[in-house]
């Protein structure tokens, strides 16, 4: 049979099974949610090459392959989908109604996978449907304030969807076909005002999934209140299919190369995107709005390597948008581990949990680092790229945006670790254990392949090379394991970077470890120099509250922008118009006859006209 | 093959010790100009070494935890790495390291992974002055990398590489210095670099006359003496990127150290007549005139 349709058969089996095995044991379902998540990732990986399956329905033709561009984001889906399906037995643990959470998880991951291998628009639009849904029934499985977070995220998402259609109607009138490719030749014959309406109907249907300003407003709220275990797949890969449409869109129809203020237009879009959210991003007092802000910037700069479209900004933005898929799910495990192990997420409340739980301490450090693009981790080589290109490509203040934002990045990433892990300790944590083991071995895991790719990110650079010659329309496009080259002919060895980082980091550590005559001896962080003035026992001198005020003082007009305040103000406005329409049906028989007689009077006045025609 | 290593290795060890020389030398001059301009008699300029080897000799008694230990390593790391991949005297002239890798961008992100590093120590000693004193720095840093990325990219767009050695060559090979060739990112750059050295007014973030603490009382001993040297090796470190970038390098070390001292009189002179700013006018003053000029520095490159 056929391995694509194994892949999707296992994902919305174990959907129902699952859903089915929670009514029996809590054991038997946790067997079935590791199973069926892992199952997919050895059948992915093991497999040298997909083929093609196709059938009628209703009149369509419905058409799967797994392109070679699809292929980097399903690898995507199948691991952090496995990866979170592990870390959510151990954090879901004693919540109600988790045939239901597993069922809409396995049946997201499935509609990803739909989404990837659909060679059609129709089965294109079905799954993207079902992802929707199913997000959004787990967007609202924690049950706070559902009416407004749930309901913002479907209706951008139904906005976004409908967007859609209406494009896949133009095509199919246009083309009469619905196949990606059909529509991909016939593209360059439309007319030029098709061609505007159906990329913007388009770019408007993914951006809301990529969060591309100003359709990013759901986001940092269904981030942040789904459990986390969901986020780590929502953020890190469900948004990845609103890129990966992006993609699809801004490459194979060659706006960027003919329709260069279109493709200018989105670049911004996106720095802007990247610049607002991470000044909102720090200033947040709960990590899981901080990663949510955090998630919405870093999408900002994959849709500006997208959209300058250059094979090296290009290259970026993928590279980018799966390394942002491993450590963005690490962050929000992270997150989900802190809420799990010390009861809360306000960074106003933790304190000091690094002696507690080490090994998410590293997690965190370590995606942190990948995430400020600090070398010689995974990050450093996308932003490394995303720079190098949009310099070379003639964009500079482009690049002082992106630069910007990358800048003021360091400033919640450092926010986030010392939150949660540093400042004084306090006795109301000291209970406080390790995350469980089923937690820690995901954790670890993006741990170790974050590290791995600062030193040979070819593992990721080769496929996406690879895609964008076989597929993508790009030529000659080159990557090496550990050699990164610039549109000028430098370039970097990142294993002699690598080397030089860690020998002289164990240089120093050594020196700086190994103890003298007498070893050093621990003491709380209440014991500190402080002026002459001892920290009492009941004390706490953590500092938390405003941490970045002159941050926020120096940019002041940055903040009086927002987007939600726009929208409310749209949403204002049209509620008073509707109150007033309101009116018109009194309710009373009395009003109603002189609406009667008012409309009869109008047809006398006009009668003229009328009865000439 | 193995001669190789051992050149390297030799490279590495006589730079860094250069380095560390020159830069615990430029400190001591900086005390005592310092003083002179207050009519003090201050220390003697090898003061610095005299307080290193007192450092050393000391014991730590107490930690507040593994990241606090490992915080000045990571000080070093950003020193001693970027070190490597800046040429210190033009081609052939001295040990070429990596400088075949010694990309700019590369370099930017090198150079705070140190002090990120050490805010994490910092963190973990629980002394609130010291969180404090990373919030102000971190802000401020976002202030001054503006106009000094603008600086570096209107390099890049005027000489077609990113490598810090091509654009010594290409200096050399035009026979006109950046600082002449593209002005306005010069300046830009240098106002920049006021904040990168942290002297008054921009010295909010170990603010000595205010905070009697933060990890400068948390941290003793050799876990001291390791943040004093990597200091000095860092300051080494951006003035000959500045001396690379925009004054054509240097034939001889005395050259070096006639124009990396220059360069290093700017800031500190210039910080004993100012009183210190507050963290957002810092930044403030950073958005004003030298991205201003980082702007026409751009667009010079561009168009000239």
């Amino acid at each position: 049979m056929n391995s694509l349709v194994i892949m999707l058969l296992i994902y919305f089996a174990g959907a129902i099974l699952v859903y089915a095995a929670n009514k029996f044991s809590a054991v038997l379902r946790d067997v079935i949610v590791v199973l069926a998540g892992l199952l997919p990732v050895a059948l992915f990986f093991s497999i040298p090459a997909f083929e093609a399956f196709q059938f009628r329905i209703a009149g369509f033709d419905l058409f799967w392959d797994l392109g070679s561009l699809a292929y980097i984001f399903e690898a995507l889906v199948v691991v952090v989908g496995a990866a979170s399906l592990v870390y959510a037995i151990s954090y879901m643990k004693g919540k109600k109604n988790l045939g239901y959470f597993y069922m809409n998880f396995f049946l997201s991951l499935g509609s990803m996978t739909g989404i990837l291998m659909s060679q059609d628009l129709i089965s294109f639009f079905i799954f993207w449907e079902i992802m929707t849904w199913s997000s959004y029934f787990i967007v609202v499985f924690n049950g706070y304030k559902t009416n407004k977070i749930g309901l913002t995220y479907i209706f951008f998402s139904a906005l976004g969807a409908y967007a859609m259609l209406t494009a896949i109607v133009m095509i199919n009138t246009q083309t009469g076909s619905t196949m990606w490719n059909d529509f991909f030749i016939a593209f360059a014959g439309m007319s030029s005002h098709y061609q505007l309406l159906i990329s913007i109907l388009f770019i408007f249907g993914f951006g809301v999934k990529a969060a591309m300003m100003p359709l990013h407003i759901w986001a940092a709220d269904a981030y942040s209140h789904s459990p986390m275990a969901y986020t780590a797949t929502f953020s890190g890969v469900l948004s990845k299919m609103g890129v990966y449409g992006l993609a699809l869109v801004m490459i194979k129809l060659a706006l960027v190369s003919n329709h260069f203020v279109f493709s200018q237009v989105i670049a911004w879009l996106g720095a802007v995107t990247a610049a607002l959210a991470t000044i909102y991003a720090l200033i947040q007092k709960d990590i899981r709005k901080l990663l949510a802000y955090s998630s919405v910037a870093q999408l900002g700069y994959i849709i500006t390597g997208i959209a300058v479209g250059t094979a090296m900004s290009f290259m970026a933005g993928i590279y980018l948008a799966v390394l942002h898929g491993l450590f963005k799910a690490a962050l929000f495990m992270v997150a989900g581990a802190v809420e799990k192990q010390a009861g809360t997420t306000d960074m106003h409340k933790l304190r000091a949990l690094i002696r507690k739980m080490p090994l998410t301490f590293i997690t965190a450090m370590v995606a942190i680092i990948a995430l400020a693009g600090i070398p010689p981790l995974g990050g450093f080589v996308g932003k490394w790229m995303l720079y190098e290109s949009l310099i070379g490509s003639n964009h500079y203040f482009l690049v002082i945006v992106i630069f910007f934002s990358s800048t003021a990045a360091f400033l919640y990433a450092y926010r986030f670790l010392y939150g949660i892990f540093l400042g004084q300790e306090e006795e109301e944590f000291a209970h406080v254990k390790e995350a469980p083991l089923m937690m820690l071995i995901p954790m670890l895991f993006f741990t170790v392949l974050l590290i791995v790719t600062g030193t040979f990110p070819g593992i990721i650079l080769g496929p996406v090379a690879n895609a964008m010659n076989h597929g993508m329309g790009f030529r000659g496009v080159q990557w090496e394991m550990s050699v990164l080259t610039n549109v000028y002919g430098d370039s970097i060895h990142l294993s002699v970077i690598s080397t030089i980082v860690v020998v002289v980091f164990i240089v120093f550590a050594l020196f700086l470890i190994l103890k003298g005559r007498k070893g050093t001896r621990y003491v709380t962080t209440k014991d500190i120099a402080n002026s002459g003035e001892p920290v009492r026992p009941e004390d706490n001198y953590h500092f938390a509250l405003d941490f970045y005020k002159p941050f926020e003082r120096a940019m002041a007009p940055l903040y009086r922008f927002k987007m939600s305040e726009i929208y409310g103000n749209i949403s204002d406005g049209l509620v008073s118009f509707f109150q007033f329409t309101r009116r018109l049906y009194s309710g009373n028989g009395q009003t109603y006859v002189y609406y009667v007689l008012l409309f009869i009077v109008i047809l006398l006045v006009f009668s003229n006209q009328l009865i000439n025609r | 093959m193995m001669g190789d290593i051992w050149m390297t290795l030799l490279g590495v060890l006589v730079t860094t010790l250069l380095a560390f020389v020159t830069g615990m030398f430029y400190m001591g001059a900086s005390r005592k100009i310092t003083a002179r301009v207050q009519n003090r008699v201050g220390p003697p300029i090898y003061q610095n070494f005299l307080d290193l080897i007192k450092l050393q000799a000391k014991d730590t008694a107490i930690h507040h935890g593994w990241m606090q230990l490992l915080g000045p390593a990571f000080l070093m790391v950003s020193a001693v790495g970027s070190l490597m991949f800046i040429p210190v005297l033009n081609k052939g002239l001295f040990f070429e390291n990596f400088t075949a890798d010694g990309d700019i961008i590369f370099l930017l992100y090198l150079m705070v992974f140190g002090s990120l590093g050490m805010a994490l120590g910092a963190g973990q000693t629980g002394n609130p002055n010291s969180a404090i004193g990373v919030t102000r720095g971190l802000t401020q840093m976002v202030g001054f990398e503006i106009p000094w990325v603008m600086a570096i990219v209107a390099l890049i767009l005027q000489y077609h590489t990113t490598n810090i050695a091509e654009i010594l060559e290409a200096q050399h090979r035009s026979g006109v210095w950046s600082m002449f060739a593209n002005p306005y990112a010069f300046i830009a750059a240098l106002l920049a670099a006021f904040g990168m050295f942290r002297y008054s007014p921009f010295d909010i973030v170990g603010a000595p006359a205010e905070l009697a603490s933060g990890p400068v009382s948390e941290n003793g001993g050799k876990f001291l003496g390791t943040m004093m040297s990597s200091h000095a090796v860092f300051a080494f470190v951006k003035l000959v990127l500045y001396v690379d970038l925009f004054m054509g390098g240097a034939d001889n070390l005395v050259e070096l150290v006639i124009k990396t001292f220059g360069l290093y009189l700017i800031p500190l002179t210039y910080g004993m007549v100012n009183p210190r700013y507050r963290t957002e006018q810092a930044v403030r003053y950073f958005y004003g005139w030298p991205t201003l000029f980082g702007i026409i520095a751009i667009l010079y490159a561009v168009f000239y």
